[in-house]
Formats: structure tokens, C-alpha cells, sequence
């Protein structure tokens, strides 16, 4: 009977080089959240650690977001229905506020440590 | 016998069958995630490698993602983009992995580089068509995954083009 040859063990090898590789991809998400903002002209970082506050021009004025104790919100904008400013607070990574006249997007990343599944089913 | 450049119309429809029936199988089994699956419908491409000409196995191939889809009811959705992209990704290695090294690679091997193939294409759709960045997170467990049902699978064809009488009919009286 024939039986595993070599090649299969070779394309295996490749097989776990692949997956091996594909473990890289974790690498630098795992750290501290931080606050990503997109806004006209580019996008900002801030330590969510850190409090401070931040203004972003965009089309129909300028927007400000603050960061305190932890958590984001925009604290004023421009905008016509003050949608962003409603939203309130945010502190978990994956969530995020949109002010969408303004052209200003505010959202958490980093490790989803604490965060929680929003939902399962099978 | 029919002539090699003809393609065996009746022959091809008994695999894509077989590739359905298995669909529907691979169906009722539960998936922790729905992109997760055994690749079962693979099993008629795998076993074929060695019985069709390259444009009756992409005549198979097509029938298998139609029947799949169909089973699965993702017909006329985006996710059928997935299936053919994947399936024709793992068409083309498993068929010149075959075809290429055929002394030295076993079905197992053609099995692992097809589903290491579909995997990889993929991702790559998804990364570029749904997920953006967030796509590479899957990546590990996807593959993973891959590997193992790619070797049961394989493993499973090997044994059976070995002992399969059925099989050994065709490859005489093949082409």
C-alpha cells in the first residue's frame, strides 16, 4: 500500500509555516486602548490613559472630543442634530461615535480584555 | 470509450452529484462559526483528480460550487463569492499539485495545498471585501482548521483510490 510520501510531509511543513506566519498578525494589538480618531486631513492617536481634550476641523465646523478617566466623548460639535454629542460616552474597545456632517469618526481599539460578546447562536 | 478531448458529460454529473449530496450532509452538521466546515463537498474534486481531463474537473468544480450554494441557499448572496473564489484557488493548486508531483505527493498532500489554497484566497477576499484589517484576526483558526479537514479528507481519498473498485474501473477505462 502506498503511503504518506514525501511531498505530503513537505506540503504539510509549508501547511505550518503558513499558519506559523499567520500568528504574526497578533503581534502589537494586544496593547493599551487607545482613542482613533478619522477626521479631515488624517487620522490621530491618543492613549486612552491619558486625559486631554482634542479639536478636528471638518466641513461644517469643528468638533471636540475629550478624553477623561478612562472613557471618550465629544464634548461639542458643530454639526446640526448634535447626534455625537447624544452618544455620551465611550470606554470599550470596538465601540465608536460618528459625527457624520462633520466628517469625524471616533472610535477604541485595543485587546478586548474585559470587553464583552455582544452575542452568540447556534 | 469515449474520445479524450470529449467530455463525459454523464460521468461528470455523477461526481457533482455526489459533491451535492455531500453539501447537504456537510449542512446538517453544526459549525461553531459559519465559515468553519469540514469541506466534505471536496471529496468528489480530491477523488476526481485522477479520472478527469482539466476541463471536465473545472466543468466539476463549477457543478460543486452551483450545488453548494444552492444546498446552502447563499445562491445570490456575497457569500457565494467566497465559495468560487475559494474553490477555484484550490481547483488549481490540487490540479497541478497532481499534475506536477504526482511521484512524490499523495492525495494527502494535494488535499492540504487545496484547502491551504481556498483558505488563503479567502482571506484575502474577505480582506479586502468585507473586513478590511479585522480579517487577519481569523486567519490563524481559518487555517488551522483547514489543516486538520484537509488531512482527514485527504487521508480518506488516499484509502479510497486505493480500495475503491469502482475507482480503479474508471482509471482503466478512463482516458
Amino acid at each position: 500500500m502506498q503511503k504518506v510520501r514525501l511531498g505530503d510531509v513537505i506540503i504539510f511543513l509549508l501547511a505550518t509555516l503558513l499558519i506559523v506566519f499567520s500568528f504574526t498578525f497578533y503581534k502589537g494589538l494586544s496593547g493599551r486602548p487607545e482613542v482613533r480618531v478619522r477626521a479631515d486631513g488624517g487620522e490621530w492617536v491618543y492613549d486612552l490613559a491619558a486625559d486631554t481634550t482634542a479639536t478636528f476641523k471638518g466641513p461644517v465646523g469643528e468638533t471636540t472630543i475629550e478624553i477623561k478617566e478612562g472613557r471618550v466623548r465629544v464634548v461639542d460639535s458643530d454639526c446640526k442634530n448634535k447626534v455625537c454629542i447624544a452618544a455620551g460616552w465611550i470606554s470599550s474597545p470596538g465601540q465608536w461615535i460618528i459625527c457624520l456632517p462633520n466628517n469625524v469618526f471616533v472610535r477604541l481599539e485595543g485587546s478586548l480584555k474585559g470587553g464583552t460578546i455582544d452575542d452568540l447562536s447556534f | 470509450m469515449t474520445s479524450p478531448s470529449k467530455i463525459r458529460v454523464d460521468f461528470v454529473a455523477l461526481l457533482a452529484a455526489c459533491a451535492l449530496f455531500l453539501s447537504t450532509v456537510e449542512y446538517l452538521v453544526p459549525k461553531p462559526l459559519p465559515f468553519m466546515r469540514l469541506g466534505l463537498a471536496n471529496l468528489p474534486l480530491i477523488i476526481a483528480l485522477g479520472l478527469l481531463s482539466w476541463k471536465e474537473y473545472l466543468l466539476l468544480a463549477l457543478l460543486k460550487v452551483l450545488g453548494q450554494a444552492l444546498i446552502t441557499g447563499t445562491i445570490f448572496s456575497y457569500i457565494v463569492l467566497f465559495s468560487i473564489v475559494g474553490t477555484t484557488a484550490s481547483v488549481l493548486l490540487m490540479y497541478l499539485t497532481h499534475s506536477l508531483f504526482r511521484k512524490w505527493v499523495s492525495l494527502v498532500g494535494v488535499s492540504i495545498a487545496g484547502a491551504m489554497g481556498s483558505n488563503s484566497a479567502q482571506l484575502l477576499l474577505s480582506r479586502y471585501l468585507l473586513f478590511g484589517e479585522a480579517a487577519k484576526l481569523i486567519a490563524p483558526p481559518f487555517l488551522i482548521v483547514g489543516l486538520i479537514t484537509s488531512v482527514l479528507l485527504g487521508l480518506f481519498a488516499q484509502q479510497f483510490i486505493l480500495k475503491s473498485r469502482w475507482y480503479k474501473k474508471y482509471l482503466e477505462g478512463g482516458r
